[in-house]
């Protein structure tokens, strides 16, 4: 591919050792999750596979997730950046601009027709015609098809893209829908996060690089390695809730011991990221070990899932917010009052019905 | 008469697109215009929301300078509910904001703005071995040896240092020597190298600022590491209202917060420290330096005519915002609008910019004149208070709706509002924050604080540096790219102060990082309403909240870049991006790097300004 | 008492009572470990170590061991209902929505309820009855599916978390699952309450054996219940005089 090289390649012209370059590939299969078994494949891909070329469009978005790549550490930002791929086009990185710029993408997606990989930040506003995300002029939307039609593949970076994110929450006032609502007829992966685990980007970038096929994935077209398991179900403080042991306020001794967060209204026994198991800065922390329940960030529609801060949301009931269970009482208490006068009444009815009995022999009639 | 587009700008956050008239004899630019071409509808969506969460949908209004949004939020609900945070959080949320805004400076400058100055072409020119003797000249010459106090400084020696051998620079120049042989430029594709504005410097500065932009790449996420302690992660770290969710106890392993975890957070204040020292200002004014000699002090526009600022960093906690108690407590005393530096201290004018003021609809307002918004009354502009977001797109001035050629400059053209101080625009960010503090100091308004010495110190030196005072280097493109090198450092240094203070609270005892007492929405008043300002890196930010029944019922956002971008007023007086495309000279037509040059100054985020 | 000329008719099957009263277990505890499961509290000694906290008292992991082990005799026994169902029409009682009758009948019915008039049209049982059993049924499927669909993606890659996974994409996400599994504990927990409440009210007023059938099998009625072709089908073997033995 126009003398792109492989990264058996990179390391030659670079001098390095195979040795090296096999070391790389089993730190690399590491990462992955991949069994050491599949070491063989990841080298012979990491020796042929060319440097695939990416094109990342922006939509309704706010750059939390390129941040969020470039904040990766294994494999790091300027490692994939020059040597695992081919950055054509970004708003964030590039350095041109205006009309050379857009000139340079239809370049691009001529040249690598059904060989490039279209990554997408961001939701696509449909409202008015997509006239409330317009770029170069255009409608994002429209370009967003164009680019979609040569792609190899589209990458949905970050609840955005995947979901709709933040701007399509109710009322949803752009009209913004997921990129897969737009585009179809392409192998799609979902990538979601607000933002992304800078590592879960970068890893399937890097997945592509080495395989040249996007990474399996789950019934929601999510990679199956990064989405596979609830937060719930990696958290470290799991052993807390199963002993019943939760934080009840912000700040209180449960708090400060590291107690659970179910009761303030924790996410995680609904939300599928690595956050528990690969947390963020390479193990370094993620939500709930700064002590602050996950809030479903990499759930499709989390915004409207809102109040936070409850297991059980809210239902407002004239002026005062009240939930589930005590309403349930409520009515429950209602249904048995309820039944009690009804059981009284029957009773008359009943002794009624004895007296009119004895006049009008023959029982009850049809 | 040539009309140039630039659509979209790149190397920036968001969907932006300038457009100007340019007299190509002369290289004038008659006229100008900046568009912000997508809007998300945020306030809309906070609508009818429980406060308490706010701050989660707001802090995603950008993701660039993440956390800015979030704090604005809660400062703003706190308000309105009479909320006061616990010490050990106000330091907590300092640290924060400082590191956030070291962070997004220093990435701002490598790697959003540094193509414009230098190129990698131009790069593979320099002579290794000249380079390596380069950067050790740079850092003789261009260190700034200004401090914050550090009372905890258990760091035996600087840890990030530049390289400045000839194999480095010659392993760092065959790369990018591979990449331009390859002609496959990925990310450097398409540029205007051959633009003139890149002879400016040697082939030497290039290439030890391209070897920079790669290291800082990979060095910029230690500086966060405080957001992925205290809120979890970065982007998007998480707060509560009422303090912070990071409970303290130095009795366990398990507490979000013990000593362990402080020690990694020192470690990234100082690794901070270390790099903003001896790459990022060093480099910023070597290059600065050689601009200014060259004559380039353009792209002033409004920075000299009216600077504005709301002020930060509370020194200690504070009950409300609306009633000026805040204003009280800053360490960073950049409240108020400054007029006319550009024609030096004496004639410049400092005014006011009161508690009182900013809550008073003849001081604070936005229009929508030209912007693709309806009022209820047309030509009346509201105070955010009383703001609304009904969108209302009518189109450009050439093209179809769908399909632009031009922009009506007549007409509505852009997403952002326009923010009026009295009527007027003004320039926000660290330029306008540099000016307003130094005038204050200068004029005798306000006796320093630590913080304050430190930026008159730091003007001072530079102006040593270039031999040319304030008002001449300051209000140009050059000097708002150097004020926020400069800003960057004493960000740092805060850091590290409020991580002292930090420490010496949780030492007298004091644990506490939350304030739950108004945590049930039972304890809230009926009616509320409240503002939250910060100094956020691209400048002055307010959120503004009116809760009714539990529920925002109404929310506006009065943002940095919607001060600097926004479209010209009624009067056609231009805001910030537009006055310094028109203060600036453009040598050939179709490629107009300067202009893009100046507009990158400001640090552009699209996302912020139109939500 | 009256019962001397009331009629003995075989309604329902062992299996389709012993299921009942499985499912009445069962139901019970899967509401009262529900409810602790949606909001928690501690039940122990207060020790900052969980090991020592959860040691031989009641805690997360035990209420909804509990709940899941309910869970599962509860599903089992939808296997004997479904068996009896197969076998034995009068557990096919089912209501007849497709006809005109059944509405007429339903009015009935409710006018009694409402005290508008003494008594309704003897039936093996009522059409109000039948109509809340196959709701009830309908709330219970889907306590079911999402409460599988919650429990089986402990391990995604599991063919249970492959039958019941998708169910969480197709009602939005597993937030709304978790919501939807809740909100229908309570309903079903209302209809338990007022259906005790006919039950008991139902052996008062008439005498009909109604709570002793969910024993035994078997209703008495004085009168000729006009669902009676739901059972016999002419043979008329469910049918005896009520001095004769019961059999089934
Ligand atoms: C076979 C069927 C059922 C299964 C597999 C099942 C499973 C589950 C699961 C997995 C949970 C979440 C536990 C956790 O968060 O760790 C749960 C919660 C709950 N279940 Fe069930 N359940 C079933 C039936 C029922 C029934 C029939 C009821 C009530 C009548 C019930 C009431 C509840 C309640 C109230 C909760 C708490 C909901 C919450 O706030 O999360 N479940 N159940
Ligand atoms: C002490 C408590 C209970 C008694 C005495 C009782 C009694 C009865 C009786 C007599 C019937 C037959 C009604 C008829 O067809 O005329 C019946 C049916 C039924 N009961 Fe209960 N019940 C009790 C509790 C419950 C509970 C807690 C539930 C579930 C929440 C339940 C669910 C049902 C269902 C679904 C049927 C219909 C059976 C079928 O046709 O599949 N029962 N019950
Ligand atoms: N403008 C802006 Fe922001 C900043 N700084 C926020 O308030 O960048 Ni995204
Ligand atoms: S998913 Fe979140 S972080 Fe990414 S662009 Fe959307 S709002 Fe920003
Ligand atoms: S903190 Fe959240 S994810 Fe962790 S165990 Fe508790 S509820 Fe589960
Ligand atoms: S909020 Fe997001 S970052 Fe992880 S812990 Fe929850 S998925
Ligand atoms: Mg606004």
């Amino acid at each position: 591919m126009d003398g792109k090289d492989s990264l058996w390649g990179l390391f030659q012209q670079r001098g390095l050792s195979r040795r090296s370059f096999l070391k790389v590939c089993m730190t690399i299969t590491g990462i992955l999750g991949l069994s050491p078994a599949m070491l063989p494949k990841v080298v012979s891909a990491a020796e042929q596979n060319p440097l695939p070329v990416v094109v990342w469009l922006h939509g309704h978005e706010c750059t939390g997730c390129d941040e969020s790549f470039i904040r990766s550490q294994s494999p790091l930002a300027s490692d994939v950046l020059l040597n695992m791929i081919s950055l054509e086009y970004s708003d964030t990185l590039s350095a041109a601009a205006g009309e050379p710029f857009e000139h340079h993408l239809e370049e691009v997606m001529k040249r690598y027709e059904g060989k490039y990989l279209l990554a997408v930040e961001g939701g696509v506003s449909t409202g008015n015609e997509g006239t409330f995300c317009m770029v170069g002029g255009k409608p994002f939307v429209a370009a967003l098809k164009e680019a979609a039609r040569g792609a190899a593949a589209v990458l949905e970076i970050g609840s955005c893209a995947a979901w709709g994110g933040v701007q399509a929450a109710k009322p949803n006032p752009t009209n913004t829908v997921a990129v897969h609502t737009v585009v179809s007829g392409k192998p799609i992966i979902k990538i979601p996060g607000c933002p992304p685990i800078p590592e879960v980007l970068t890893g399937v970038v890097m997945h592509y690089a080495m395989f040249g096929q996007l990474p399996p994935v789950d019934s929601q077209g999510r990679p199956k390695q990064f989405y596979g398991n609830r937060i719930h179900d990696t958290c470290y403080r799991r052993p807390f809730f199963n002993s019943g042991m939760f934080a009840e306020q912000f700040d209180d001794a449960g708090s400060k011991a590291g107690w659970c967060l179910y009761k303030l209204g924790c996410r995680g026994p609904e939300t599928y990221n690595s956050c528990g198991n690969l947390r963020w800065w390479n193990g370094l922390s993620y939500p709930i070990q700064s002590g602050h329940g996950c809030i479903g960030c990499s759930s499709n529609g989390f915004w409207d899932n809102d109040h936070f801060y409850d297991r059980m949301p809210g239902i407002p009931v004239a002026k005062t917010i009240t939930n589930a269970d005590t309403i349930g009482l409520v009515v429950g208490g209602a249904a048995v009052a309820g039944v009690a006068a009804h059981g009284a009444l029957s009773v008359l009815q009943k002794s009624k019905r004895r007296s009119g009995e004895h006049e009008e022999v023959g029982g009850p009639k049809a | 008469m040539k009309r140039v587009v630039v659509d979209p700008v790149t190397r920036i956050e968001g969907h932006l697109r300038v457009e100007i008239k340019l007299d190509e004899a002369t290289g004038k630019v008659e006229d100008a215009l900046s568009s912000g071409t997508a809007w998300r509808g945020l306030e809309v969506v906070v609508k009818d929301r429980d406060p308490r969460d706010i701050w989660a949908f707001v802090q995603r209004i950008c993701g660039v300078c993440t956390g800015m949004h979030a704090i604005s939020s809660l400062r703003a609900v706190e308000d309105a509910l009479g909320i006061e945070i616990p010490k050990n959080a106000n330091s907590i949320r300092n640290i924060m904001l400082s590191c956030q805004n070291v962070h997004d400076h220093l990435v701002h400058f490598y790697h959003l703005h540094a193509l414009d100055w230098v190129s990698p072409v131009a790069a593979l020119k320099a002579d290794p071995k000249a380079t390596g003797d380069l950067q050790n000249a740079v850092l003789d010459k261009y260190s700034l040896p200004l401090a914050g106090p550090m009372d905890f400084n258990f760091n035996a020696y600087p840890k990030e240092f530049p390289k400045a051998t000839t194999a480095y620079y010659k392993t760092v120049q065959d790369k990018i020597k591979k990449i331009v042989e390859n002609g496959q430029l990925g990310i450097f594709s398409a540029q205007w190298w051959d633009h003139p504005d890149y002879e400016v410097l040697p082939p030497e500065v290039h290439l030890l600022a391209v070897a920079h932009y790669l290291n800082m790449l990979d060095r910029q996420r230690d500086i966060v590491v405080p957001h992925v302690i205290f809120g979890g992660k970065n982007p998007h770290p998480h707060f509560i209202v009422g303090g912070m969710p990071c409970a303290i106890s130095m009795n366990d392993m398990n507490a979000p917060i013990n000593t362990e975890r402080l020690a990694a957070v020192d470690a990234s204040i100082n690794a901070t420290i270390d790099m903003v020292n001896s790459f990022y200002v060093p480099d910023v004014l070597a290059i600065g330096e050689l601009y200014v000699k060259k004559g380039y002090v353009d792209g002033g526009g409004l920075a000299k005519e009216r600077v504005l600022g709301f002020g930060d960093f509370p020194d200690e906690p504070y009950s409300g915002i609306a009633n000026g108690e805040y204003h009280k407590k800053l360490l960073l005393r950049c409240d108020g609008v400054v007029e006319n530096f550009g024609q030096g201290l004496d004639k410049a004018v400092y005014h006011e910019l009161s508690a009182q003021d900013i809550t008073d609809p003849a001081v604070l307002a936005e229009g929508v004149d030209h912007s693709w918004y309806s009022y209820p009354e047309k030509g009346k502009d509201l105070h955010p208070w009383e703001g609304d977001t009904e969108p209302q797109f009518t189109g450009p001035k050439e093209g179809t709706k769908t399909q632009w050629k031009y922009l009506d400059e007549n007409a509505k053209y852009s997403w952002l509002k326009t923010p009026k101080w009295k009527g007027k625009t003004a320039e926000v960010g660290p330029l306008a924050r540099y000016i307003i503090v130094y005038t204050k100091v200068k004029k005798g308004v306000i006796q320093p604080t630590w913080v304050e010495k430190m930026v008159v110190d730091q003007i001072e030196a530079v102006s040593k540096v270039l031999s040319v005072p304030p008002e001449v280097w300051l209000p140009t493109t050059v000097g708002r790219t150097a004020a926020r090198a400069l800003e960057t450092q004493l960000n740092a240094y805060i850091s590290k102060y409020f991580f002292d203070k930090l420490i010496k609270n949780i030492r007298s005892g004091d644990t506490s990082t939350a304030n739950t007492e108004k945590w049930d929405p039972k304890t809230w008043p009926e009616q509320a309403r409240g503002v939250g300002l910060t100094e956020a890196p691209r400048g002055a930010l307010s959120h503004w909240i009116v809760i009714k029944d539990g529920k925002a019922a109404n929310y506006q956002a009065v943002v940095p870049t919607t001060w600097n971008a926004c479209p010209r007023d009624s009067q056609g007086v231009h805001g910030a991006y537009e006055a310094c495309m028109i203060d600036t000279k453009v040598k050939v037509a179709d490629k107009p790097l300067e202009i893009l040059k100046a507009v990158r100054s400001f640090d552009p985020c699209l996302a912020c300004s139109t939500h | 008492m009256e019962r001397g000329h009331s009629k003995q008719y075989y309604v329902f099957s062992p299996f389709l009572r012993i299921f009942h009263w499985l499912m009445v277990l069962s139901i019970v505890t899967l509401f009262t470990t529900g409810l602790y499961i949606g909001d928690p509290f501690f039940i122990g000694s207060q020790g900052l170590e969980p090991t020592y906290a959860v040691t031989g008292r009641l805690s997360m992991e035990i209420m909804r061991f509990i709940h899941f082990a309910a869970a599962y005799i509860f599903t089992v026994s939808f296997i004997l209902r479904a068996y009896g169902f197969w076998r034995n029409k009068g557990d096919r009682l089912f209501p007849h929505f497709w006809k005109k009758q059944y509405y007429e009948d339903l009015l009935d019915v409710f006018l009694h309820y409402t005290f508008i008039k003494s008594s309704h049209k003897p039936c093996l049982r009522n059409p109000l009855a039948r109509a809340s059993y196959v709701a009830l049924y309908f709330m219970v499927f889907i306590e079911i599916i999402t409460g599988f669909a919650m429990y089986t993606m402990i391990k995604p890659n599991s063919w249970g978390a492959k039958i019941y996974g998708p169910v969480n994409q197709l009602l939005g996400d597993e937030y709304t699952v978790h919501i939807i599994h809740h909100y229908v504990a309570w309903l079903i927990i209302l209809f338990a309450i007022v259906h005790v409440y006919m039950a008991a009210r139902a052996d008062f007023m008439d005498r009909e054996g109604e709570i002793s059938s969910m024993f035994s099998g078997v209703k008495f009625l004085p009168h000729e219940p006009v669902d009676i072709g739901d059972i016999t089908d002419g043979k008329d073997s469910s049918v005896r005089d009520r001095k004769h033995s019961i059999t089934g």
